[in-house]
C-alpha cells in the first residue's frame, strides 16, 4: 500500500509510545484542513513496537482521508464531530474527532484520529463512547489553548514585530498528548484485562451453597443494589486481587454482554489507574491498603458511580445522575473558565490547572452511604440461593431478573413518554407512576430509572433536573445571605 | 480517597475573590452546555424531532462521472419522509469521502485494465448542523461504459439520532452487506453479460473487417497498399487488442466469487460475514460451483453488431442506470432487502435497544418463556440466523415468517420469489391480514394461535357510557356459597358451619370496596340462581360431603393427555378410591358420554391405569375429596356432535346465557376513561416501536391493541380481577356473546393474561359457535362463545351450562361474570383500574413485565430442589406439603388465590419440562371445584 501513497509531509512530527501491554491502537494523528495544500498531517503518536504496524505513509494517508469531505463541514458552533470509518481494504478503522478551531490566527477545520486494525472492532465497539467522550474533552481544552495561543501571539507580533508562528502552533500537541497516551493505556490494558462478554456463574458469588458464604448478605445487597442504582457503573477496590475480580464478575452478571466489554479485572500484581468512563472496573489497593481515585476523572465519568471495598465491606455510592450531570458541567465548565482565564503556561499546565469559578465550590464529599433500600434486588438474592448451584438454573433466574429490570425500565420510559406527550409537558405524576409499575420502594425505582437512562440518556435530567436545578440555585442563593 | 492534585485548588479561595471580572467570559463556543435539556423544548425525545426529516430513511447516491455526486433514490421513496432535507447536498457530503485510494482501472506496466475487486467501506459520519447522521456503505459497481470501468455508489442509512448509528453499527453494517453483496452479484452478472455481447460485438466486427481487409488485399493489384487499406488493418488490430483484453475482463470477473473466497481468510470477522453472504448468495443461487460459470453464461440469443472504431465521448453517452447496471431482479431483491433494513431499524433506539437485550434474555429461558412470550423461540432462531447461519426455510414456520428471514436466498431464486419477500414486509402483512380474520377457523387454525386475525375487530373503537368507577352489585350468591361456602351445589343439604364455613360466609359479604362491588344478598336463595349455574346433579351430594372433606377445598376432575412418565409418577399419588367415584355425578355422567367420541376407552373413575397427572406432590392430598380421573384423547380435536345430545331435562338454559332482556349494550358503548387516549395513541405510529426482528404474529400493532382493548376491560369491569385469575389459574374462561367482533375483540385483549401450553400454541379459541366439548376445556383456556337464541342455539347453551361450575363465564351481552372468588395481591397490581397508564402498548408492557415476574416465581418454585421432594425417608408428605405452603407465603410472598397462579404455572412448567416432545400434548384438564360468584354491573 505504501508505495501507493504519498510521502509523508517532511514537518510531520511523531511521538513513539512505550506501552507495557500489546496495544491494539495503531496509530493516532492529529491533522488540519490547509487552505492551500489541503489535509495535512500535523503530528502522530504510535506506540513504540519491534514491528512496524502502519508506515508514517499509510499513516499520513489515512489521516487525510479523514478531513477529506470537511471542506463542506456544516457544524453547530463550538461541534465536535464524530466520524467512524471502516475501510477494509486498507484493514483499518479510523475514529475521527472534527472540530473548528482558530489557529495561529487562521480559523480552519482539525482531526484528531485513533487508527486500529479491523480486525479490533468487535472490541473497540464497546469502548467507543468512552474514547471518544475523552477525547472530546481534551479538544474542548485545547481549543481554548489554540485560541489562546493565537491571542498571544498575536500580542507577540504586534510587540516585537517577529514571525513565530511556527514555534507556537506546536504547543497544542503537549495537551493532546496527555490524553492520547492514556487512552493508549487504557485501550491496551482493556485488551488483556477486559472482562469477557460471557460470565460463567460459577465465578462469582451467585454460585456460592447460601448465601453470605463469600461475602457478607448485608454487603452483597447493597453492592448490587447500588451498583444497578448507579446505572451498572462501580468500581470495587481491594487488596486480594481474587476476592476484587469476584465481586467484579458478579456485578457483570447484571450488565449487558457490550458493557461487560466495556469492564475491566483487577490486575493481579499491580494496580492499573481508574478509568473514567468504564462500567466495572477492579482497582488493588497499594501496599498502605488504600487507593487514590481521581476527583475530576471520577466526575467526569458519563454516570455516577459506586465505590465498592471488598475489604471492608463498605458500599457508597454518588448522588444520581441528573446531579452527577449537573456536577460534572459545572466542573467542567469551570475547568474550561479557568483555562480561558489563565494568564500563563503554569497556569494551564494540565496537572495543576483545577478550576473552579467563585460561583462553584464543588462537594467533594461524592461518595455517600445507600440511602435508599430495594425489593427488587433483595427479593432476587433471598430467592435465588435457593436454586441448587452448578445446574443452570440460577443463570435463567438470573436471566428472568434481568428480563423483568429491562422491562420494567422500557415500560416506565414508555409511560414518561405517554404522559409528557414525548416531552412536551412537564412530567408531574411521579407518584402515580410509583403506583401504576409498582416501584413504590425508592430503590427500586431508582434501579429502573438508571436502567432506563442507560437505554434513554437524558431521562434523570428530564424528570429531575429542572426541580434539582432550580432547588440548587435557590440554596446557592439562600447561602449568601 | 480523592487524589491531591485535584483537592489543591479548592483550597485557593484568594484566587476566587480576586477573580478579575473584566476578564472575557468563556464563549459558549468553547464551553459546555450547564443543563443537558438547556435549550428550549429540549428533551430526551426531541433529538428525533430536531432533523428536517420525519424518520430514519435510506438514501442511494452516485457519484456520476458527468454530474458529480447525485440522490439516486430513497426508502422508502415518499417525499414526506425526508420532507425539506436537502438530497443533493447530503449526496454531495457523503459522497466526498474518498473512500477509497486502490488503482481501479489501467496501471501503469499493466498491459491489460484489470479490475480490482474493491471491499465496501462503511463511513460513519453527520451534519450536526442539519441534525443528519449516516451509515454510509460505499460500493463499486462496474460498468463497461464507465471511466476506469468503475461506478462508485453509496447507500446511506440516514437518521437524526447519532447514538443509533454507532450503538446499530454491526447490525446495520451486516444488513447493508447483504444489499451490498446483492447489487454487486447482480452487477457482475449484468457486467459478464455486457462483456460477452460486446465480445460477440467485436467478433463480428473482426469477422467484417477481415472480410474488408481481404477484399482490398484481393482488389488491390498495384504491390502497395492504400491508405484505407492500412486504416483497415489499424483498426483490425485494434479489434483484436480490443478483443484480448475483453476476454481478460471477462475472465477477470468470473473468477470472482473464488478469488474473495479465498482472500476472505485473511479478513476480519466482518469481512468474513459480508463475503458468507456472498458464497450464501452464490451457493443458494447456484447450487454447484460449475453454476457460478452459468451466473455469467445463460444469455439469450444475441445479435452482434458492428463497433466503429471511434467511440463516443463520455459526455455524450448515457449512463446506465443502477437497474441497468444490476440484473432487474437482483436490484429489486435489492430494494427489498433495504425496505427491510429500514423498517427493522425504525423507531427510537431505546427499543431497538430493549428487544436485542430481551432476545438474548430470552434465549436464556428457554424452560419458561413459552408461558407468556409469544413464538420465542421462532424469534431467537430468527436471530441467530441474523447472526451468522445461511438462511434456509425452516420447515415448522410460518412461510411468510420464512420469507423474511430468507430474503435474499429466497429472492435470489427468482422474481417469483422477489415478490413473495416483498409481501412478507410486515407492514403489508399487517395490512393485508385482515382481509383474512373473518375466514372460519379451520382445524389448522385451532392449533395454532393467530393474534392477528381479529386485527379488525381490535380496530374498532370500544366506547362506553358506563364510567369505570360506577358499583355493581353480585346479584345472588350461590346458596352454597353462603351456608357452606366451598360448595355450590344442592341447598337442601344441611351441614353443620364449620369455622371455615364462617370465614368464608365472611368473606361473602365483604364488599369488595375496590371494585365496589355490593353484595346484595348472601341468603341461600335458589331463586336467585341462574338455572344453568345450579348444580342439577345428584352427585352433588356426594360432591359436598366430599368437599368438606378436602382441605383443598376443590374437585379435580382431570382428562390429560397420555404422558407414562408423568403418569407412572403419579400413580401412587392418585389413588383415588373407587367408592369415592360416583358416577353419577355430573362429571361421572359426562364421562359416559364422552366415551363415544372420545374414541379410547375411557377410564372410568376408578381407573387409575394411565392416567397423567402432573407432579405427585401436587395431588396427594386429593384423596380426601372428590377426585375423577380420566383420560381424554387430546388427538380428536374434532367437536363431536354426539355430545349434544342431551336429556330433556338438562336443557334448561338460564337467563344469564340466554336472555336477552338485560340492555344489550355492547361493548363499544362504554365510556371508558381512557377513551380519549385512543386518539393519542395513534400518533405515535412515527415512532413506534418496530421489532428489529419482526415477530410475525404478534406484531406490535397486535400488542397496542390487546393491551388497549385489556386496559379498557379493566376500567369497566370492576370483575375484571377474578376473569383475569381464572385465566392466570388456568380455569377456563368463556366469554360468551352474541356480536363476534365483541367478543373477538375481548377475547383478544384478554389473551395477554392466558399462560401459553407450548410454544406452539396459545389455548385461545376467539370464537366458537357450536357447542363446547370437554377437550375444547383442556385444549382452550379462553374461548369466545357465540350466544344463539334458542331454539338452535339450545345445545351451545347446555353445553356451557354443563360445564359452567368449572369454568368461569363473562356473559358480555348482560355484564355479568360467574367465576371464583379472589382475593390476591397480584392481579391488582397487574389490573389495576385507577391506573393512569394512558396508552394500549404501554400497558401491554406493564402486563408483560409484570407475568415475567410471575414466571420467575413459578420456575422457582418449581426447581426448588428441597421443596418438592422429602428431607428424609421419613418425611410425611404433610411437612412436604407445610413446606412448600410456607414457601410460598414466606418467600414468594404471595397471598391467598395467587399460590394457586403459581402453582398452576409450575404445572405448566413442569410438564413441558417433562415432555419429550415439546408442543405435542396438552396440559390435564383439571376442574377446580370451587364455589363460583356472579358479579353483575
Amino acid at each position: 500500500m505504501s508505495n501507493l501513497c504519498p510521502p509523508p509531509s517532511p514537518a510531520v512530527a511523531k511521538t513513539e509510545i512505550a506501552l507495557s501491554g500489546e496495544s491494539p491502537l495503531l496509530a493516532a494523528t492529529f491533522a488540519y484542513w490547509d487552505n492551500i495544500l489541503g489535509p495535512r498531517v500535523r503530528h502522530i503518536w504510535a506506540p513504540k513496537t519491534e514491528q512496524l504496524l502502519l508506515s508514517d505513509g499509510e499513516i499520513t494517508f489515512l489521516a487525510n482521508h479523514t478531513l477529506n469531505g470537511e471542506i463542506l463541514r456544516n457544524a453547530e458552533s463550538g461541534a465536535i464531530d464524530v466520524k467512524f470509518f471502516v475501510l477494509s481494504e486498507k484493514g483499518v478503522i479510523i475514529v475521527s474527532l472534527i472540530f473548528d478551531g482558530n489557529w495561529n490566527g487562521d480559523r480552519s477545520t482539525y482531526g484528531l484520529s485513533i487508527i486500529l486494525p479491523q480486525t479490533e472492532l468487535s472490541f473497540y465497539l464497546p469502548l467507543h463512547r468512552v474514547c471518544v467522550d475523552r477525547l472530546t474533552h481534551i479538544i474542548r481544552k485545547g481549543r481554548i489553548w489554540m485560541h489562546k495561543e493565537r491571542q498571544e501571539n498575536v500580542q507577540k507580533i504586534v510587540l516585537e514585530g517577529t514571525e513565530r508562528m511556527e514555534d507556537q502552533g506546536q504547543s497544542i500537541i503537549p495537551m493532546l498528548t496527555g490524553e492520547v497516551i492514556p487512552v493508549m493505556e487504557l485501550l491496551s490494558s482493556m485488551k488483556s484485562h477486559s472482562v469477557p462478554e460471557e460470565i460463567d456463574i460459577a465465578d462469582t458469588v451467585l454460585n456460592d451453597d447460601d448465601i453470605g458464604d463469600s461475602c457478607h448478605e448485608g454487603f452483597l445487597l447493597n453492592a448490587i443494589s447500588s451498583h444497578l442504582q448507579t446505572c451498572g457503573c462501580s468500581v470495587v477496590v481491594g487488596s486480594s486481587a481474587e476476592k476484587v475480580n469476584k465481586i467484579v464478575r458478579t456485578l457483570c452478571l447484571f450488565l449487558t454482554p457490550a458493557e461487560r466489554k466495556c469492564s475491566r479485572l483487577c490486575e493481579a500484581e499491580s494496580s492499573f489507574k481508574y478509568e473514567s468512563g468504564l462500567f466495572v472496573q477492579g482497582l488493588l489497593k497499594d501496599s498502605t491498603g488504600s487507593f487514590v481515585l481521581p476527583f475530576r476523572q471520577v466526575m467526569y465519568a458519563p454516570y455516577p458511580t459506586t465505590h465498592i471495598d471488598v475489604d471492608v465491606n463498605t458500599v457508597k455510592q454518588m448522588p444520581p445522575c441528573h446531579e452527577h450531570i449537573y456536577n460534572q458541567r459545572r466542573y467542567m465548565r469551570s475547568e474550561l473558565t479557568a483555562f480561558w482565564r489563565a494568564t500563563s503556561e503554569e497556569d494551564m499546565a494540565q496537572d495543576t490547572i483545577i478550576c473552579t469559578d467563585e460561583s462553584f465550590t464543588p462537594d467533594l464529599n461524592i461518595f455517600q452511604d445507600v440511602l435508599h433500600r430495594d425489593t427488587l434486588v433483595k427479593a432476587f438474592l433471598d430467592q435465588v440461593f435457593h436454586l441448587k448451584p452448578g445446574l443452570s438454573l440460577r443463570s435463567t433466574f438470573l436471566a428472568q431478573f434481568l428480563l423483568v429490570l429491562h422491562r420494567k425500565a422500557l415500560t416506565l420510559i414508555k409511560y414518561i413518554e405517554d404522559d409528557t406527550q414525548k416531552g412536551k409537558k412537564p412530567f408531574k405524576s411521579l407518584r402515580n407512576l410509583k403506583i401504576d409499575l409498582d416501584l413504590t420502594a425508592e430503590g427500586d425505582l431508582n434501579i429502573i430509572m438508571a436502567l432506563a437512562e442507560k437505554i434513554k440518556p437524558g431521562l434523570h435530567s428530564f424528570i429531575f433536573g429542572r426541580p434539582f436545578y432550580t432547588s440548587v440555585q435557590e440554596r446557592d442563593v439562600l447561602m449568601t445571605f | 480517597m480523592i487524589s491531591a492534585p485535584d483537592v489543591v485548588a479548592f483550597t485557593k479561595e484568594e484566587e476566587y475573590e480576586e477573580e478579575p471580572y473584566n476578564e472575557p467570559a468563556l464563549p459558549e463556543e468553547y464551553s459546555v452546555p450547564l443543563f443537558p435539556f438547556s435549550s428550549q423544548g429540549a428533551n430526551p425525545w426531541s433529538k428525533l424531532s430536531g432533523a428536517k426529516f420525519s424518520r430514519d430513511f435510506i438514501l442511494i447516491s452516485e457519484f456520476s462521472e458527468q454530474v458529480g455526486p447525485q440522490p439516486l433514490l430513497t426508502i422508502p421513496n415518499d417525499t414526506k419522509v425526508f420532507g425539506t432535507f436537502d438530497l443533493n447536498y447530503f449526496s454531495l457530503r457523503i459522497m466526498s469521502v474518498d473512500y477509497q485510494a486502490s488503482f481501479v482501472g489501467h496501471p501503469p506496466g499493466s498491459a491489460y485494465p484489470k479490475l480490482n475487486f474493491v471491499e465496501d467501506s462503511k463511513v460513519v459520519l453527520g451534519d450536526s448542523k442539519e441534525g443528519a447522521f449516516a451509515y454510509v456503505h460505499h460500493l463499486t459497481l462496474y460498468d463497461l461504459e464507465a471511466r476506469g470501468f468503475v461506478r462508485p455508489f453509496c447507500m446511506a442509512y440516514i437518521s437524526a439520532d447519532q447514538h443509533k448509528i454507532m450503538q446499530q453499527f454491526q447490525e446495520l453494517s451486516a444488513e447493508f452487506s447483504k444489499a451490498s453483496e446483492c447489487l454487486k452479484t447482480g452487477n457482475r452478472k449484468a457486467f459478464a453479460g455486457e462483456l460477452e455481447k460486446k465480445l460477440k460485438d467485436l467478433d463480428y466486427t473482426r469477422t467484417v473487417l477481415h472480410t474488408e481487409t481481404e477484399i482490398q488485399k484481393k482488389a488491390n493489384d498495384k504491390g502497395f497498399y492504400s491508405s484505407q487499406a492500412i486504416e483497415k488493418a489499424n483498426e483490425l488490430a485494434s479489434v483484436e487488442k480490443s478483443i484480448i483484453e475483453h476476454q481478460d475482463l471477462l475472465k477477470q470477473i468470473r473468477s470472482y466469487p473464488h478469488r474473495k473466497l479465498k482472500g476472505s481468510a485473511l479478513c476480519s470477522g466482518e469481512t468474513e460475514h459480508t463475503q458468507d453472504q456472498t458464497s450464501q448468495a452464490a451457493t443458494t443461487s447456484h447450487p454447484d460451483e460449475s453454476a457460478d460459470t452459468d451466473l455469467y453464461t445463460c444469455r439469450p440469443a444475441y445479435t452482434p453488431k458492428l463497433i466503429k472504431a471511434k467511440s463516443t465521448k463520455c459526455f455524450d453517452k448515457k449512463l446506465k442506470t443502477l437497474e441497468e447496471l444490476c440484473d432487474t431482479e437482483y436490484f429489486t431483491q435489492t430494494l427489498a432487502q433495504l425496505s427491510h433494513i429500514e423498517h427493522m431499524f425504525r423507531g427510537d433506539l431505546c427499543y431497538l435497544l430493549t428487544s436485542q437485550i430481551d432476545r438474548a434474555l430470552l434465549k436464556q429461558q428457554h424452560i419458561t418463556n413459552f408461558l407468556f412470550e409469544d413464538f420465542v423461540e421462532v424469534d431467537s432462531r430468527v436471530a441467530e440466523k441474523q447472526e451468522s447461519v445461511p438462511p434456509k426455510p425452516g420447515p415448522g414456520r410460518p412461510p411468510s415468517r420464512s420469507l423474511e428471514e430468507c430474503l435474499i436466498p429466497q429472492v435470489l431464486i427468482s422474481v417469483g420469489s422477489y415478490k413473495s419477500s416483498v409481501e412478507s414486509v410486515p407492514i403489508k402483512m399487517e395490512q393485508e391480514l385482515g382481509d383474512e380474520e373473518y375466514k372460519e377457523a379451520d382445524v389448522a387454525e385451532m392449533s395454532s394461535f393467530d393474534p392477528q386475525e381479529n386485527l379488525d375487530y381490535l380496530d374498532m373503537d370500544m366506547k362506553g357510557s358506563i364510567s369505570s368507577g360506577e358499583s355493581i352489585e353480585v346479584l345472588g350468591t350461590e346458596k352454597s356459597t353462603a351456608v357452606l361456602p366451598e360448595s355450590d351445589s344442592q341447598a337442601s343439604l344441611t351441614v353443620p358451619l364449620s369455622p371455615q364455613v364462617v370465614r368464608s360466609k365472611a368473606v361473602s359479604h365483604r364488599t369488595i370496596s375496590e371494585d365496589s362491588i355490593e353484595v346484595l344478598s348472601t341468603c341461600p336463595s335458589e331463586a336467585l340462581i341462574p338455572e344453568d349455574f345450579k348444580a342439577s346433579y345428584p352427585s352433588a351430594i356426594n360432591e359436598e360431603e366430599s368437599y368438606a372433606d378436602d382441605s383443598e377445598g376443590a374437585i379435580h376432575f382431570q382428562a390429560s393427555v397420555c404422558a407414562p412418565e408423568l403418569g407412572e409418577a403419579e400413580e401412587g399419588g392418585l389413588e383415588t378410591p373407587p367408592s369415592q367415584i360416583d358416577s353419577s355425578c355430573c362429571i361421572g355422567k359426562e364421562s359416559d358420554s364422552l366415551r363415544v367420541p372420545l374414541s379410547t376407552p375411557a377410564h372410568t373413575p376408578s381407573d387409575q391405569d394411565g392416567v397423567v397427572s402432573i407432579p405427585p406432590q401436587r395431588y396427594r392430598q386429593k384423596d380426601q375429596g372428590f377426585h375423577v380421573d380420566f383420560v381424554v384423547e387430546n388427538a380428536n380435536p374434532l367437536r363431536d356432535s354426539s355430545s349434544e345430545g342431551f336429556p330433556a331435562d338438562e336443557l334448561d338454559p338460564s337467563h344469564l346465557l340466554a336472555s336477552r332482556d338485560v340492555s344489550k349494550t355492547s361493548l363499544d358503548n362504554y365510556s371508558d376513561s381512557a377513551s380519549n387516549m385512543s386518539s393519542l395513541a395513534s400518533t405515535s405510529s412515527d415512532r413506534t416501536p418496530s421489532s428489529a426482528h419482526p415477530t410475525g404474529p404478534s406484531s406490535e400493532r397486535h400488542k397496542k391493541r390487546a393491551g388497549q382493548n385489556a386496559l379498557k376491560f379493566i376500567r369497566q369491569y370492576p370483575f375484571a380481577h377474578p376473569a383475569i385469575y381464572s385465566l392466570l389459574s388456568g380455569r377456563t374462561l368463556v366469554v360468551l356473546g352474541e356480536d363476534e367482533a365483541i367478543v373477538r375483540k375481548l377475547v383478544t385483549a384478554l389473551s395477554i393474561f392466558v399462560p401459553n401450553h407450548s410454544r406452539y400454541a396459545k389455548p385461545v379459541k376467539h370464537w366458537v359457535s357450536s357447542p363446547l366439548h370437554i377437550t375444547d376445556f383442556q385444549r382452550w383456556k379462553l374461548i369466545g362463545l357465540q350466544r344463539v337464541a334458542a331454539p338452535a342455539g339450545a345445545g351451545t347453551l347446555h353445553a356451557l351450562s354443563r360445564y359452567s361450575r368449572y369454568t368461569s363465564v363473562l356473559d358480555l351481552d348482560n355484564k355479568a361474570l360467574r367465576c371464583p372468588l379472589y382475593r390476591g395481591a397480584l392481579v391488582p397490581r397487574l389490573a389495576d383500574h385507577r391506573t393512569q397508564i394512558k396508552r394500549g402498548s404501554t400497558y401491554y408492557l406493564h402486563v408483560q413485565s409484570m407475568l415475567t415476574q410471575l414466571c420467575s416465581k413459578a420456575f422457582l418454585y418449581t426447581f426448588c430442589h428441597h421443596l418438592h421432594l422429602p428431607a428424609h425417608d421419613k418425611e410425611t408428605e404433610e411437612v412436604v406439603a407445610g413446606r412448600q405452603a410456607s414457601f410460598l407465603k414466606l418467600t414468594l410472598g404471595l397471598v391467598n388465590e395467587d399460590i394457586k397462579v403459581v402453582q398452576y404455572l409450575a404445572e405448566l412448567l413442569k410438564l413441558r419440562y417433562a415432555q419429550d416432545a415439546p408442543g405435542t400434548g396438552h396440559p390435564m384438564l383439571r376442574f377446580d371445584y370451587v364455589p363460583s360468584f356472579l358479579y353483575k354491573i
